[in-house]
């Protein structure tokens, strides 16, 4: 027999093999499928990984459901070519079967037609684009189609399909500045008490997330949950706080107001904030550190030798309250001296201590609806759980600890209001040394900052004492009114950095809103000559879809990666069948701290197998790209990208050389062993290389990850840096220089944004800015006098599960998948029941849902669970269910300073005929 | 003497039917039929309301008011506590179903399948001896035989264990033999106070909910 026949012969028989989840950000779980006759029947956790996942080996719902997709009679299961030159959400594509020779070959043309005329338009642009949803999970299931990409040349990967509005952005942003980390969450395993405001763990956090909080409910911890609705998580919460929607900065202010001006001193982390913060820092009057003459260091004034000295002077003692006067320089925006001299300052904490003065739990409770009595009682259980002062041993190291965090949802942690929401997390646990320690909270992985896979690693020395960022540039020699994609992140969001996935991180919405018209300064905004889509659906994930479906059918040239039809791919001119989840190769790492919870005490690769022979014509991606490399003429820069490490790991290490020949084209099995032999060799410095068949046999390989390394305060100490909190005069410096650059190119569309660059936030009427957009589209709020709110739809996110009927199935146990939830005194007084159809209405849009009547909801609030709405998809287009996504509009006003938007909107509800 | 029973950790469960899941493709049950499945619960009035999630389904009594109403003898209680169906038996009048307290029994009568045609593995499932008579949860039988054949332990050898309980991400789920008092489900029931579903009615049910630590009313 040869190899494919061998293959074949034992997909043919029966048994469990190995293999991988990776569908939802809070992955990859690790499971094995049953095997009878050659057909997968069934999904069980893999019982071998127990004792080194972190969530026990189990496996997400979602997983379940991969029998079924692959055996979804729904599925494209051949090429297609768009018979229909007319696009649009009523045009019939008309898609008839094509042969893959036809389909990569119409491809390659376009793309070589491209090369040669050059990859960049006249507006700098590329002229490639591609879209992968899920925040970055379609990675661990597109084979070495990045290494296509890398070959390429400049790729738009800026086209939206819900990152910056749908994800948690400010979290991801200012996490990467203050936590080093993507995102940020409890220590949960070692937490007694947690302040959530609208986390929603328990649909969010993955199987490892739901284990954790399991353990940690057992064990005695008490979260706190504040939010609008009593979600899944606040469900499993010791107490809900139905706070108004959009107002958690003034309770997060309220708690700092509390432990600042109402609780003793010594009761904070005196010492973590003298040592660890830049709180001793003086701020001179015009909210610039105070420096030294010389060397340019920012000062504090130290009570030992009562004189201003520099922050890294050993031995001193610094101040955190009071007044004093200095030689020093005042250093503003673009390194202009706005004094020097004799000049007075004051130590940041103590210009915290005076910004927080006016927020009371008394003031607070007009705006967020909750009783003063009750926000001051959750900040002084917050000090009470804290035990400042102790240590705890980890791994033979001495640690703070600090059993304290606060948690951030999506909406309260993006879009306006999300930088003060995140500042005020992080100064939470400052001002009790609970940062980056055992017990408190935590920053998990990094995606900004490089390298990608090593948190730690990526911790530098940069000015001031802090952790270097890599802020792209807003002085005046080196920022760009020509930004490198269409969402013009580079130009626009400093913070965005110009790491690995730093284009999702801009305002991806821009890339859509900006085809309509480009503000003045930008170059104008084109059509993309070619656009990718890969387990993607922004027709549906993204706002004001209606809009976003009629621009995406203006694109001249689309290929979708199709599992189904959807509606992104309703507009595409050539379908591709990929061979899906459990039909295809992938080694990837796992392990670490990753996303979420995902903290492991191992790392390594887990190994996704065909154990099932692909459906109909469907193919491996990573032979897809491999085709597409050889035919447009870039299958030696494909395979140098593979060789360099673009399939996950580098195929030359320090004494292996696995290195495919660039020369050739590799088939997928050649391609995987090489990879799987360099990580092996990479696992065991060089003393195994286990090929492919050893993977499938085994499925993963581990060695031990330091519990140690979840923690970045070791890291700082051994450096000696110092934590950017609280007082923000890096981000008030971008801001001014931003503005700067922008108003020398006469963009003045942004000013309000650059509003958000503060040393210490101010609340402001964020309510009020949707209510704005609210009267701008027509309406006024004793119209449209609800807010309607979205949350996560464990089952379904982002699994690209809605057409699979196990899935619909079980999720609708789970109230709120078949209509939209509102609050049953307000029902009542509508004259709605259970079950009644009711319409939600914009002014510009609306949309009919079934009411689901609950208690746990505020009067105030309407709730849609996922993203529906479908009009394509198979089996989803019958659901019936609305989306929020449908209502909400894209606009500038709407969009914060990091590029993101909430997803929150004003609406109306009415009935909508009898009950069914 | 054993008698299994399934204890379901009521801190724990945050209601996101894996266990349902599992048990359907564990079981190959048709469309809507669920023997494991978690109920969204809400007790009480804006503000002042808990949710809850509590899986339910087959309880595998001590007294089964569904085996005293059968007719044909098809529903019957092994020694060690299961409730058994004989699909031969059944004649599918569906008398257990309204007797059934816990609403655990069900009955589909022409086969169905999850987009209309049977896929692959929906051929691999499917026994039409289950059309037109009664299922319910059977606990897994199948595998606690075959795994207790092979000398291991239900309820800590996933071979031998519900597939629900294998299947549980919170770890609410466990099983195991609660006439043994050192196994697992005996030490949860020792250490935490529980209740069983409609206990009044006097059905025995094999299926306890744990909702709190024993001795946390007094220290609270």
């Amino acid at each position: 027999m040869n190899t494919t026949e061998q293959v074949a012969a034992k997909l043919a028989s029966s048994g469990k093999r190995a293999t991988y989840c990776y569908q939802c950000v809070a992955g990859p779980d690790l499971l094995t499928v049953k095997i009878v006759d050659g057909v997968a029947t069934e999904v069980e956790p893999n019982f071998a990984a127990c004792d080194v996942h972190p969530g026990g080996g189990k496996v997400c719902v979602k997983a379940y459901g991969l029998v079924q997709k692959t055996y979804n009679p729904n599925r494209v299961l051949t090429p297609m070519r768009r018979s229909n030159p007319n696009k649009g959400r009523n045009e019939d594509p008309g898609f008839v079967a094509i042969s893959w020779d036809e389909a990569l070959d119409t491809i390659a043309v376009k793309l070589r037609s491209i090369m040669e005329a050059g990859l960049l338009d006249a507006s700098g642009y590329p002229k490639v684009a591609a879209n992968f949803g899920g925040g970055g999970t379609p990675q661990s299931y597109m084979g070495t189609f990045p290494a296509f990409l890398a070959a390429w040349g400049p790729v738009d990967m800026g086209f939206g399909s819900g990152q910056g509005v749908k994800c948690t952005h400010s979290e991801h942003l200012y996490g990467e500045f203050w936590h080093r980390a993507f995102t940020v969450c409890p220590d949960t395993p070692m937490c007694n008490y947690v302040i959530s405001c609208g986390a929603n763990v328990e649909a969010s956090g993955g199987v490892v997330g739901v284990w954790r909080h399991a353990n940690a409910r057992e064990r005695g911890m008490k979260r706190v949950q504040v939010e609008p609705h009593l979600s899944v998580t606040g469900a499993c919460s010791a107490e809900w706080v139905p706070i108004r929607p959009k107002t958690d900065p003034a309770f997060l202010y309220a708690l700092i107001h509390v432990m600042l001006h109402e609780a003793a001193r010594e009761r904070l982390d005196i010492a973590f904030l003298k040592q660890h913060s830049n709180s001793p820092y003086l701020v001179g009057a015009n909210g610039f550190f105070l420096r030294d003459a010389t060397t340019r260091k920012p000062l504090l004034w130290d009570l030992t030798r009562n004189a201003a000295v520099s922050f890294d002077t050993p031995g001193c003692d610094p101040a955190l309250e009071g007044s004093f006067g200095c030689d020093a320089l005042e250093i503003g925006a673009d390194a202009e001296v706005l004094a020097q001299g004799r000049l007075e300052g004051s130590p940041s904490f103590a210009k915290l201590v005076a910004h927080m003065q006016p927020y009371s739990p008394e003031w607070a409770a007009g705006i967020c609806d909750v009783p003063a009595a009750t926000m001051r009682r959750i900040a002084n259980e917050f000090l009470d759980h804290a035990q400042v002062g102790t240590t705890i041993e980890i791994e033979g190291k001495t640690l703070p600890y600090r059993p304290v965090a606060v948690a951030l949802g999506k909406t309260v942690n993006n879009g306006w209001g999300g930088f003060e929401c995140v500042w005020a997390r992080t100064l939470l646990a400052t001002l009790v040394g609970g940062l980056e320690v055992p017990g408190g909270t935590l920053g998990t992985t990094v995606r900004l900052n490089r390298p990608l896979a090593e948190r730690l690693e990526s911790v530098t020395p940069g000015a001031d004492g802090f952790m270097h960022y890599p802020m792209n540039p807003t002085d005046r020699e080196h920022w760009s009114a020509r930004p490198n994609i269409r969402n013009a992140y580079r130009s626009m969001v400093p913070l965005a950095a110009n790491g690995p996935w730093s284009q999702a991180l801009g305002p991806t919405h821009f890339s859509w809103m900006f085809l309509k018209e480009t503000p003045k300064g930008l170059p104008t905004v084109t059509l993309p000559e070619l656009w990718f889509v890969y387990r993607s659906n922004p027709a549906i994930s993204f706002w004001d879809t209606k809009n976003v479906s009629a621009t995406m059918a203006r694109f001249p040239f689309v290929v979708a990666m199709a599992y189904t039809r959807d509606e992104t791919n309703h507009m595409a001119d050539i379908l591709l069948p990929d061979a899906t989840d459990l039909e295809s190769l992938q080694l990837i790492r796992i392990g670490g701290s990753k996303y979420i919870e995902q903290f492991w005490e191992h790392e390594g690769y887990a190994l996704r197998q065909p154990v099932v022979a692909a459906q109909g014509e469907a193919r491996d991606f990573t032979d897809i790209a491999t085709e597409l490399a050889r035919r447009t003429g870039l299958l030696e820069e494909y395979n140098a990208s593979i060789n360099h490490g673009s399939a996950g790991v580098p195929l030359k290490g320090a004494d292996w050389d696995f290195s495919l020949d660039t020369k050739r084209a590799h088939g997928r099995d050649g391609i995987w062993d090489a990879v799987c032999k360099a990580a092996s060799a990479e696992l065991t410095g060089g003393k195994q290389a286990h090929g492919l068949d050893w993977w499938k046999e085994h499925g993963l390989a581990t060695k031990p990850f330091p519990h140690a390394d979840w923690y970045l305060y070791p890291t700082m100490v051994a450096q000696g840096l110092r934590f950017e909190m609280p007082y923000q005069e890096r981000l008030y410096r971008i801001g001014k220089e931003l503005g700067n650059r922008l108003h020398e190119n006469d963009m003045q569309w942004w000013n309000e944004q650059l509003a958000e660059y503060q040393t210490l936030p101010v609340w402001k009427d964020f309510p009020g800015i949707w209510e704005k957009s609210l009267v701008k589209m027509g309406g006024t709020t004793k119209d449209f006098p609800f807010w309607l709110l979205t949350s996560r739809s464990m089952q379904y996110s982002w699994g690209n599960n809605v057409g699979i009927q196990l899935i619909k199935e079980v999720a609708d146990n789970v109230s709120g998948h078949r209509g939209v939830i509102l609050n049953a005194g307000i029902a009542a007084e509508m004259g709605v029941e259970d079950g009644d159809m009711v319409e939600i209405a914009t002014p510009l849009h609306s949309v009919t849902a079934r009411a689901v009547v609950r208690q746990g909801i505020r009067p105030d609030t309407l709730l849609l669970l996922g993203q529906f709405d479908h009009w394509a998809t198979p089996f989803a287009r019958d659901f019936g269910v609305p989306s929020m996504n449908s209502l909400v509009p894209m606009s500038l006003e709407l969009t914060d300073a990091t590029g993101s938007g909430a997803d929150i909107v004003r609406v109306s509800l009415k009935r909508a005929g009898a009950k069914p | 003497m054993t008698r299994w029973a399934m204890v379901a950790d009521l801190r724990r469960c945050v209601g996101c039917q894996t266990c349902t899941a599992s048990c359907k493709q564990a079981n190959a049950t048709p469309p809507d039929v669920q023997w494991r499945r978690v109920l969204d619960m809400e007790v009480g009035e804006y503000p002042a309301v808990k949710r809850a999630f509590v899986p339910v389904g087959c309880m595998h009594c001590d007294e089964p008011p569904c085996m005293h109403v059968c007719p044909s003898t098809a529903t019957r209680k092994r020694p060690d506590g299961i409730v058994t169906i004989d699909y031969d038996l059944c004649i599918g009048c569906s008398y257990c179903a309204v007797a059934c307290p816990y609403q655990a029994r069900y009955k589909t009568d022409r086969a169905s399948f999850a987009y209309g045609k049977p896929t692959a593995a929906e051929k691999q499932g499917f026994d039409p001896k289950r059309l037109a008579v009664a299922t319910k949860c059977t606990f897994c039988a199948d595998r606690i035989d075959a795994g207790m054949a092979k000398g291991l332990t239900p309820g800590i050898d996933p071979e031998a264990t519900p597939a629900c309980v294998n299947a549980c991400i919170s770890q609410t789920l466990s099983f195991g033999d609660i006439e043994d008092p050192h196994s697992n489900v005996s030490q949860l029931l020792a250490e935490n106070q529980t209740f069983r579903m409609h206990e009044e009615l006097g059905t025995g049910p094999g299926f306890y909910y744990i909702w709190d630590k024993k001795g946390e009313e007094a220290a609270a």
